[in-house]
């Protein structure tokens, strides 16, 4: 028996050399061909860019050339993860002034649109993009938000079902448009892959007056005066109620992720929780409305929508909208600190990615909308802004090149991949320790039931580390075609639990995952035991059937394998002979072929046994096939097994015993069962009848053969 | 500086092609054995087009690709719109040690033709352009204060270059965007000669010609009316060495031309004479240094430097 110190070295090797392989991000796949498939005669494809992976789509006008757009692969600039881990690509033109030429589909594996939906909605609502302009941040409505009234120039229309989906691909356009914008059309400085962070440990004791005289924390007053000369000459009426040298609105502007801003503004404790919720390289404005609060002039007042970006104050660098997400920190009361004059107030978070540069000069701007006319009433806006300028000495700035965002994907898992630590640390010992726990034939039925329990609640639904074939179709695919392992990265748990599954495979064989760590078979065997009232009758198939039927996953599996490596359109639809997708990760919600198929198998499982994991599951042949390098025969065998006690055959519910008493391992589920029996002196039958013989023949005692 | 790529084309390309019908000039080529293959692409802040004629096509592919690998040598030295070029480190580290061979050329040239006009044409006024850029964004004229303040550091003997090494005096700061186009042009028709190609147009923002359109015609230039946007004023043709145009029109500050991206070194100010000068030489280097002098100098004097240049010649355009 190895300890499980050679189990941690050995997750800890793999990971060294998956690590080993991956590349800092995914690339775009374009060549030259592809894009003038895109953009066909009269423009012409300009030589790509020797920086940025960016083709200038060039148009000939009178013999010479003038730029129509910039075509590039989102997943170049924002390899942004979408369901399951893979980024979806985009094609995206951007033309000289920023607007959207065009946004169109490349790839992408998200569920919800493969099956279900199809991509139709998922291409129409790209096509939204265009004429859009990149250098406002735009959100995802509801379904027909466009036509229910939401600015058509900052709303495309969300899909219902899809909204996970759709604003990844969302974030993945914006993201990536402003990284070209900022390197190509000139906006801004040029501070794509530069992370930009306030130094944590430099924190200065100032009073809010202190604050503002140094000019970090800024002021935005409009008086009514003044609204009132920017309306002139629109039609619109005078504003405001008040005198005209009162405020009409009066902003508070702050950039909290700086600790000498931040700390002062909200107090220890309250700039502590903030930081931890902001996370490592994200940014946080503070806008506190001090001016009237029940004016319609009030932007965070009841117009204003938590967690929204909001509709009325945009912060922008360089020219271009910075996308900034109200973060919906819990309202305590009117007043955001003491110290800080009473208002609404919102917390609007920056993400790393936008490539904001609070070193840099940067604006808030607040847009003031009024009605003309009476019956059938047009808005005019006008913007009033305020910079704000803080010392390069407040920040380090590290290029962020070569740091991948996987990192950030196992910070924020770190719970999860602590519980899946401690389910793993909890199995290890109880399957090593045979006369331990394994050996209660009444307590560890209940254990084996309760782990079951927390592998499909925990595992299954909650962590979503359902392993499955399609990993393994994805490292093909990566050995024979992509060459990039990120994707494994980006999804912590199923990676540990790959390490570890493969760890067991060399120890145990297969069983360790199949009968303890899979979701999917958690739930077979859970169903089974609460159909066991039912008295339905297990069905036994015969040695005949059994064989060839045992082998038909091993033909599954070289099948999706082969049609993977050969790049086949069909192995993914193939792979859904898994019913993973359906029952784990969509929980059922799909179309219905696919849940009658997912529930039918659960529904055959009653009457054989797994019957999906014994004859059909490509993942177990998988494990079956590399489960042959297993070292340990580690079920305890006696002389009389097989001839002539025949229990553990007989009791064996995955046909894993031969009548000889050999166990084969590559069915074997870990089930443990038999080694309860060998363990129980009231069971074994040769014990049993040891026991009746007197004490004239001492029992042999059972012995784990290597 | 980056300055957008908006550029109005100062002369329009190979302007035959627009009038016949692409092909009318495909099939004559075809009949004498001869195909071409034009790369566009985006370089020196303007669109950039390279086009050769020969018999083998791979041949062709395979020299434009060397005549942009040359293009992007030229910027990675002499570039502005670089953050990361030669030039660019120069102007903000004021010394740079073991400058690349091109950027050594480019400024000797700058400093040679400075001296020859008598400071007419000064590498020295970039401190000019942000100065203008900001001013014009609000609409207005920078303070005559400031303007002083900036001539102050204007001035070419500011600069010593050598081969090993490029000082500059304090505050001091280089543009060579009235040279690196040409210069860029000549550069990659070397490479296109080198490789064997004896019919080529290159359209680096300034042009250069060698031998005959594919069909037999010579190569034609079209040069842009200064005022009317996309009408031509004259067509140079047969057209074969080098053309450079400088103009007011390319980067204007106000709606009458009056302030403009070229700046008289001694006063701060946009020349008032000219609204375009077009120059053809035989090297793209001497034809773009000397129409950005011309627009300084004015048409008396520029012709007279013109003429004591040999195998060079100027057309004027003044302003209206």
């Amino acid at each position: 028996m190895r300890g499980p110190g050679v189990l941690r070295s050995g997750w800890a090797a793999l990971l060294l050399v998956l690590a080993a392989f991956v590349h800092p991000a995914a690339a775009g796949e374009l060549t030259r061909k592809d894009i003038e498939k895109n953009f066909p005669p009269p423009l012409v494809v300009g030589e790509r860019d020797d920086r940025l992976p960016v083709w200038p789509i060039l148009k000939q006008q009178a013999g010479s050339y003038e730029v129509f757009a910039y075509a590039f692969e989102s997943i170049d600039f924002a390899p942004i993860p979408g369901f399951g881990g893979t980024p979806p690509d985009l094609l995206i033109a951007l033309s000289p002034d920023g607007t959207f030429r065009d946004v169109k589909v490349l790839s992408h594996k998200e569920p919800v649109f493969l099956e279900g939906l199809g991509s139709e909605p998922l291409f129409a609502f790209v096509e939204q993009y265009a004429g859009l302009s990149a250098r406002q941040p735009i959100r995802v409505g509801r379904p027909n938000a466009r036509a229910g009234g939401a600015s058509p120039q900052t709303t495309v229309d969300g899909i219902a079902m899809a909204t996970a989906s759709t604003r990844t691909i969302n974030q993945s356009v914006l993201a990536s448009a402003l990284a070209v914008a900022r390197g190509k059309l000139g906006f801004g400085a040029a501070n794509l892959g530069l992370s930009v962070q306030a130094k944590p440990d430099l924190s200065e004791k100032l009073s809010l007056d202190a604050l503002l005289a140094r000019g970090w924390v800024r002021r935005l007053t409009v008086t009514n005066a003044e609204a009132t000369k920017a309306f002139r000459g629109t039609g619109v009426g005078d504003i405001g109620e008040g005198a005209p040298d009162d405020a009409l609105t009066d902003l508070y502007v702050a950039l909290l992720d700086v600790p000498s801003i931040g700390r002062n503004l909200l107090g220890e404790a309250r700039f502590a929780a903030l930081m931890r919720e902001l996370g490592p390289g994200n940014h946080a404005v503070m806008v506190l409305s001090a001016g009237p609060s029940d004016s319609p002039e009030n932007p965070l007042g009841e117009s204003f929508v938590l967690g929204s970006v909001p509709e009325r104050i945009a912060v922008s660098q360089g020219g271009l909208v910075v996308n900034a997400r109200d973060m919906a920190v819990e309202r305590r009361g009117a007043g955001l600190a003491e110290g800080l004059p009473p208002g609404d107030w919102a917390i609007l978070r920056i993400d790393a990615a936008a490539g904001f540069d609070p070193s840099a000069p940067w604006t808030l701007t607040e847009k003031i909308v009024r009605e003309r006319g009476q019956i059938l009433s047009e808005k005019i806006a006008r913007d009033f802004s305020v910079e704000t300028r803080l010392p390069g000495e407040l920040f380090t700035k590290v290029a962020a090149e070569g740091e991948a965002d996987w990192t950030e994907s196992w910070r924020a898992r770190w719970p999860t991949l602590l519980v899946l630590a401690a389910m793993l640390g909890l199995l290890v010992p109880v399957l090593a320790r045979q006369k331990g726990l394994v050996a209660d034939a009444r307590r560890f039925p209940a254990f084996r039931l309760a782990f079951l329990a927390v592998t499909l609640g925990f595992v299954g639904y909650a962590a979503q580390a359902q392993l499955s074939i399609v990993t393994v179709m994805g490292l093909v695919r990566a050995v024979f075609r992509t060459h990039d392992f990120a994707f494994l990265l980006y999804d912590p748990p199923s990676l540990v639990l790959w390490a570890f599954v493969l760890a067991s495979l060399v120890a145990w064989g297969r069983g360790t995952f199949c009968g303890w760590l899979c979701p999917f078979g958690a739930m077979q065997e859970l169903a089974a035991f609460l159909a066991k009232p039912l008295k339905i009758r297990q069905i036994a198939v015969p040695p005949w059937l059994d064989r060839p039927l045992r082998l038909t996953k091993y033909v599954v599996l070289a099948g999706l394998l082969a049609a993977t490596a050969a790049g086949s359109p069909l192995a993914d639809p193939v792979a859904e002979v898994e019913p993973f997708k359906t029952a784990i990760t969509l929980s059922f919600v799909r179309s219905w072929p696919f849940v009658a198929y997912a529930v039918g198998l659960i529904v055959l499982n009653l009457f054989v046994y797994k019957g999906f994991c014994r004859y059909l599951c490509p993942l177990g042949a998988t494990l079956a096939a590399m489960g042959r390098l297993r070292l340990l025969n580690w079920i305890p065998r006696r002389a009389e097994c097989g001839t002539p006690c025949q229990l553990c055959k007989v009791r064996c519910r995955y046909g894993a015993i031969a009548p000889t008493g050999r166990i084969d391992y590559t069915e074997c589920f870990q089930c443990m069962d038999c080694v309860t029996i060998i363990h129980d002196p009231g069971q074994c039958v040769p014990q049993v009848v040891a026991r009746r013989h007197a004490k004239r023949i001492v029992p042999r005692p059972a012995v784990a053969a290597r | 500086m980056t300055a957008p790529v908006t550029r109005r084309r100062a002369v329009l390309g190979a302007c035959g092609l627009a009038a016949l019908g692409a092909a009318a000039f495909r099939a004559r080529a075809a009949e004498r054995g001869l195909v071409s293959r034009t790369r566009a692409g985006l370089g020196l802040g303007t669109t950039v087009a390279l086009t050769a004629a020969g018999p083998d096509p791979v041949a062709l592919e395979a020299a434009l690709s060397e005549g942009f690998a040359a293009l992007r040598a030229v910027e990675a030295a002499g570039s502005l719109f670089r953050p990361d070029s030669a030039l660019s480190r120069l102007n903000r580290a004021g010394r740079l040690d073991d400058p690349p061979d091109h950027l050594v050329a480019l400024l000797t040239h700058a400093l040679t033709l400075a001296e020859r006009t008598g400071g007419a044409f000064d590498p020295t006024v970039q401190p000019l352009w942000p100065l203008w850029f900001e001013a014009a964004g609000r609409g207005g004229r920078p303070e005559p204060a400031a303007l002083t303040a900036c001539l102050a550091r204007i001035g070419w003997r500011r600069v010593a270059c050598a081969p090993e090494v490029i000082v500059l005096e304090p505050g001091t700061e280089v543009t060579l965007n009235a040279l690196v186009q040409g210069y860029a042009a000549d550069r990659v028709m070397a490479v296109l000669r080198a490789r064997g190609i004896a019919d080529a147009f290159v359209d680096t923002g300034e042009f250069g010609a060698v031998g005959a359109h594919p069909d037999g015609t010579p190569w034609r230039l079209g040069i842009a009316d200064p005022r009317r946007e996309g009408e031509v004023a004259a067509v140079l043709g047969p057209f074969t060495g080098f053309a450079a145009t400088s103009g007011d029109y390319h980067m204007a500050f106000s709606p009458d031309f009056a302030d403009h991206h070229i700046y008289d070194p001694r006063t701060g100010h946009s020349p008032r004479g000219l609204a375009s000068v077009t120059v053809t030489a035989p090297s793209g280097l001497v034809a773009d240094g000397l129409s950005t002098a011309c627009m300084v100098l004015g048409r008396e004097k520029g012709a007279a430097l013109v003429a004591g240049e040999p195998g060079c010649a100027a057309r004027f355009a003044e302003k209206a």
